[in-house]
């Protein structure tokens, strides 16, 4: 009887995991787009539909996005690079997911049956900017815009709208006051209308129509009159238009001026491999120098040419971005798991339109883009916290990306490219100009200190440094005691410009009482914007902002170089190396960006120096005293001067 | 005999059939909010700090605007609050609060309280403070750049200040 009884129930077991592994394994036909798609590895759980990562129908809906899914065995991870570029990651008994940096939580964690890897149908579709709905064995894959963004960049802006496939619109309107964008095929939950007010763009309204199988969504946006727009880049996951200007105003992107037409537009442009640039690398003395160039085009900016991926023996792969002319970059990285990396090259237009390669192992995925009318953005997908090495190089950028992964890799940093030096000029003499022969002769044009541009700006007036005593007259700024932050600045300001004069420079300060700039009692606003319109109506060469920092206790201490744009960076770095040798007996805390409005708005390399803290009472001591102010006066003189000695402009201005 | 054979081979079927189903069910997930990182600068006055928080999960008849909404309300909250009072953290002034917080699109808004100004800082602590904040709310999802305002108004800097504000911040400011 037992043994029987024992027969029944172990046959019931087999019966019971039968039906729960293979019963409820469903083929569903889902509608997605056009065409449909048969899943056949789906599995209904308690939590809810699990999909296994080897079924033809998700690989066949990924690549149609142009993504990737991998599965790592070790780590029990599954990533799926996709075009935006994000990536997206589950791992096998967690329940939480990331898309990005986000981490999100799923309806149930990732699990392995047999030789298959199941993963939650719905939260991946999610993640890939796809709404699915499904009644019974068919279902509908609606692709999304999950997101549309719009940046400024002061007079510009450029609209990003971000989504699941191709997102290539029809221009339903195209007026000087209006333009109306359809997606067929893709809908939105975006909210509906937002207020813009920035590139021309006043209003932009967002409309979902159809149905799920076959959903349409209209962006319409409002301009202001005139304003122009062009068609950067239509394509898989983004779609891309800059907006500006008015009619009279050149193309806000010369080599992408025309504005793509929906039906030809492509995302595929292949950039051809470049010639080598004739650049050399920043601040290797031993490198050959050349001349820089004279040609106002080239001056005025740099060109992307090609961005290529070699492999190496090795396993490490490397990017190699061709450019030339004169660059400002900045790359960053995230940590893991978003393995993600790019790198801002500002002052840069890129040639050959858009790129997306999809590689191998360490570099999953690589996107170029021109992600505004200045910089050109190269983001790569890697694999892990790989070893990464940026450098210059004589062709442009050269990323290394190596097979090991490293706990705790820098995760930004800046350069500069371009030509340098010239061959025939001296590389270390500081020649003085009499302040009486200032733009009067040729003689100048040849010399180091007054040459012609440097990372796409022209001074007008090569000679002029600008020099701006922070806050003044209703402004106060900081203070200890009876020392006002305003009054010192106009005393380091001062003795800066003794210093300079005496080099040969012209100077001009933003005040040299202790008044507001603008006017008296004025707003933020305009008093922070005349004194950078000194400057950029001047023409001026650099802009020096001089300040004293304070905080609500007295821990902080030290001299600090704010900057904000690229094109800061090398001034930046040069003044704070100065300062920091120039015996000022403070901590060196480095080199800052920031969102600070003098520099941002400056049209010119700018800084600002916060010298020391009034807040520290070691600070303040030095503060306090005129022969520490003097070693901080020399030490920013020696700073534009040295800058000057090693981002010579070619030619002159003037 | 033979109704008490057939009575225990149901038992039986019946136990088999339960352990069966208790060792092959689905286990569903444990219901745990979604995590947020709230950031912070160090007091170097550059690097970032991070700490975790919990989101509560979106509930039933919770749109996904009230959810987002929510969301951005708590972490400016964090954020502005700081880390525990040990940790060396570049920190808003005294009395500082979220008033209140919105979304637009992908900009979030947060509405601080005036003591936001009475900081009577340099560019050491305006950079500090709003990097923590902004780096926190664009890392919510959809969120890429965030609007301050202060008691209702946008502002053009804070007073006497140095960071721009009349403008939305992204990461990338930084």
């Amino acid at each position: 009887m037992h043994r029987f009884a024992a027969r029944i129930g172990s046959a019931f077991a087999i019966l019971v995991l039968l039906a729960t592994t293979v019963v409820r394994a469903d083929t569903v036909s889902y509608a997605f787009g056009r065409s449909s798609l048969a899943f056949s590895h789906l599995v209904q759980t308690a939590g809810g539909t699990a999909v296994g990562i080897n079924d033809p129908a998700l690989r066949s809906l990924l690549k149609s996005l142009g993504a990737s899914l991998t599965w790592h065995a070790g780590d029990r991870d599954v990533l799926i690079a996709t075009s935006s570029p994000e990536v997206v990651s589950f791992a096998v008994g967690d329940p939480h997911y990331s898309v990005g940096a986000l981490t999100a939580q799923a309806a149930f964690a990732p699990y392995v049956s047999g030789t298959e890897v199941f993963v939650p149908f719905d939260d991946l579709m999610r993640a890939l900017g796809i709404a699915p709905q499904r009644d019974g064995k068919t279902g509908v894959l609606e692709r999304l815009i999950t997101a549309v963004d719009v940046q400024g960049f002061g007079l510009q802006a450029v609209l990003v709208a971000r989504g699941a496939g191709v997102l290539r619109p029809r221009i339903v309107s195209d007026t000087s006051e209006r333009v109306v964008y359809t997606f067929d095929g893709v809908g939105t939950t975006l909210a509906p209308t937002r207020t813009i007010n920035a590139g021309g763009i006043r209003t932009m309204e967002i409309t979902s129509s159809g149905t799920a199988r076959d959903p349409q969504t209209t962006i319409e946006l409002d301009l202001a009159p005139n304003t122009r727009h062009d068609a950067l880049q239509a394509g898989s996951g983004e779609f891309e238009v800059a907006f500006g200007g008015n009619g009279s105003a050149p193309p806000l992107v010369e080599p992408l001026a025309a504005a793509v037409p929906p039906e030809t537009a492509s995302a595929q442009v292949n950039a051809a491999p470049a010639p080598p640039a004739e650049i050399v690398a920043q601040g290797g003395s031993p490198s050959p120098a050349v001349e820089p160039s004279a040609s106002p085009s080239a001056a005025a900016g740099a060109s992307v040419t090609g961005v290529n991926v070699q492999a190496n023996a090795d396993g490490s792969q490397t990017v190699s971005i061709a450019v030339t002319g004169n660059a400002a970059y900045e790359w960053h990285r995230l940590r893991a798991p978003d393995n993600r990396f790019w790198i801002d090259i500002t002052g840069a237009q890129l040639l050959n339109g858009p790129q997306d390669q999809a590689q191998g192992n360490p570099l999953i995925s690589m996107r170029v883009r021109q992600t505004d009318a200045q910089t050109v953005r190269v983001a790569l997908s890697l694999v892990g916290d790989n070893e990464l090495a940026v450098s210059p190089s004589a062709t442009g950028i050269t990323i290394n990306v190596g097979t090991t992964t490293v706990a705790d890799a820098p995760r930004s940093g800046q350069g500069t490219i371009g030509a340098v030096l010239s061959t025939n000029e001296p590389q270390t003499l500081v020649t003085p100009v009499p302040p009486d022969e200032y733009g009067a002769g040729s003689e100048d044009e040849n010399n180091w200190k007054f040459g012609g541009a440097h990372n796409g700006y022209a001074p007008a007036n090569p000679k002029l440094i600008v020099l701006d005593p922070g806050h003044g007259g209703s402004d106060r700024g900081a203070s200890r005691a009876d020392l006002q932050e305003g009054v010192l600045n106009l005393d380091l300001a001062k003795r800066v410009r003794a210093l300079l004069i005496a080099r040969g420079w012209q100077v001009q300060l933003t005040r040299d009482t202790d008044v507001d700039v603008f006017a008296a009692n004025d707003s933020a606003h305009d008093e922070l914007q005349a004194r950078d319109n000194i400057a950029n109506q001047a023409g001026a060469r650099l802009f020096v902002s001089i300040h004293c920092n304070s905080y609500i206790n007295s821990g902080p201490s030290g001299t600090t170089v704010y900057y904000s744009k690229p094109s800061d960076v090398s001034l930046a770095q040069i003044m704070d190396h100065d300062l920091a040798m120039g015996g000022l007996d403070t901590k060196d805390d480095g080199i800052v960006k920031s969102h600070l409005y003098v520099t941002l708005h400056a049209n010119m390399p700018a800084v600002l120096i916060e010298t020391a803290f009034l807040s520290n009472p070691s600070d303040y001591a030095k503060l306090t005293s005129p022969d520490w102010r003097q070693k901080v006066a020399e030490a920013i003189a020696n700073g534009i001067d040295q800058y000057a000695q090693q981002n010579p402009v070619a030619g002159s201005a003037q | 005999v033979k109704a008490g054979r057939v009575f225990l081979l149901l038992v039986l079927l019946a136990v088999a059939g339960g352990g069966a189903w208790l060792l092959l069910r689905p286990h569903p997930a444990p219901v745990a909010g979604e995590h947020l990182t709230v950031y912070y600068t160090k007091i170097d006055g550059s690097e970032l700090g991070a700490w975790d928080v919990s989101l509560r999960p979106q509930q039933t008849g919770e749109s996904n605007a009230e959810h987002l909404h929510d969301a951005v309300v708590y972490a400016a909250v964090q954020s502005v609050a700081g880390p525990p009072g040990d940790v060396a953290a570049v920190r808003f002034p005294a009395g500082t609060h979220v008033r209140s917080a919105s979304v637009e699109g992908t900009t979030a808004t947060v509405d601080l309280s005036r003591e936001v100004g009475s900081g009577n800082g340099g560019s050491f602590q305006e950079t500090g403070e709003f990097k923590g904040l902004v780096y926190t709310l664009t890392g919510i999802a959809t969120i890429n750049a965030v609007q301050i305002t202060i008691e209702g108004r946008t502002v053009e800097t804070l007073p006497g200040g140095h960071l721009e504000l009349d403008a939305p911040l992204r990461r990338s400011d930084w």
